[in-house]
């Protein structure tokens, strides 16, 4: 399965510059439909008003933390089979464990480069 | 109380006993000899209570002494709230230096190439644009630093007087709030960045969810 570039991808960090930074990553990866939420509360509502393809978020947000969304996006038979890479500076092996048993799909650490980011999408999407 | 003075009790008291009468006299010589068996005790009684009363009395002189010497007022009111104005500038400079680096960066990537000349005059106006906003890591650094020695100031401080009057940690002092983000922190998993050296690499990620 190859990635498909028009997909819509939700980016969901508290931090604009990471938004600005994961965004322009993205456009350079060919990424034409990009959106942001500053939390998981946020990202959720989106998630229910748009179908998208990828969700890319940090963990440590208020009032929810991207693992929380996690829960809830896997627990949502609308919403159960959406691609969800995290990337946070979350580095204990424990944080690890906890996100692969929520279902997520690829886990990247901060700081990252953009071929850490594009490998990462790659796998997810089986190429 | 000594035997004999114990024996002078007893007399005093045997000798009112036989008595049929017990006049006045007999009760105070009773009480006369009674007290006089028990003055050196109260006598003592007196002297370890004083020394005890001296002894508190000193160490609360001390222990006032160290809260001084804590300058608990003036890191309250000075070094404390500077420390965080310092932070606050810190996060200001690194924000405002991510945002030029980050619009200079988008402004070469969206740049027409199809004039050599002209994008290389933008690329290198960029550039040196980015060298200097660079120049924040220099004004944080210092600003940090003053953070450090803050702390440093403090953790003296507070190390002299807690091995000053022995202090002890005590359980039960975090407020509600302190509790509940504690509790949050440990269900949610929010450990933070971890320090240099310590955490997995992207290598240790990939390996764990490839298990």
């Amino acid at each position: 399965m190859s990635v498909d570039l028009s997909m819509p991808v939700l980016v969901v960090d508290d931090y604009k510059t990471m938004i600005r930074i994961i965004r322009n990553l993205l456009k350079q990866l060919g990424f034409t439909d990009v959106d942001d939420a500053a939390d998981g509360t946020e990202a959720l509502g989106k998630m229910r008003q748009k179908r998208y393809g990828l969700v890319i978020s940090d963990w440590n947000m208020e009032p929810m933390t991207g693992y929380e969304l996690l829960k809830e996006v896997r627990t949502d038979d609308s919403l159960a089979r959406t691609p969800f890479i995290m990337v946070t500076a979350e580095s204990k092996t424990e944080n690890v464990i906890a996100a692969k048993k929520a279902g997520v799909n690829n886990y990247i650490v901060k700081p990252f480069n953009a071929a850490t980011l594009k490998s990462k999408i790659d796998a997810v999407f089986g190429e | 109380m000594t035997s004999r003075k114990h024996a002078a009790v007893r007399k005093a008291a045997d000798g009112i006993r036989k008595k049929d009468d017990i006049s006045l006299v007999d009760v105070l010589t009773l009480a006369e000899a009674s007290i006089r068996s028990m003055k050196s005790f109260i006598d003592s009684l007196d002297s370890s209570i004083y020394r005890e009363f001296r002894d508190i009395a000193e160490y609360i002189q001390k222990t006032k002494k160290e809260i001084g010497h804590l300058q608990a007022n003036d890191l309250r009111s000075r070094h404390i709230p500077e420390a965080g104005h310092e932070l606050s500038e810190v996060v200001t400079a690194t924000e405002n230096a991510t945002t030029q680096i980050m619009e200079c960066a988008e402004a070469i990537l969206e740049a027409d190439a199809s004039d050599p000349e002209a994008y290389k005059a933008l690329v290198n106006d960029k550039v040196m644009v980015i060298f200097e906003a660079c120049s924040f890591q220099d004004l944080t650094g210092q600003r940090i630093g003053k953070v450090v020695e803050t702390l440093e100031h403090i953790e003296t401080r507070v190390s002299r007087f807690a091995s000053a009057i022995g202090a002890k940690d005590e359980p039960g002092t975090a407020t509600k709030e302190e509790t509940k983000r504690k509790k949050r922190k440990k269900e949610l998993l929010l450990n933070g960045p971890s320090k240099t050296g310590e955490g997995v690499s992207q290598d240790d990620v990939d390996a764990l969810l490839n298990n």
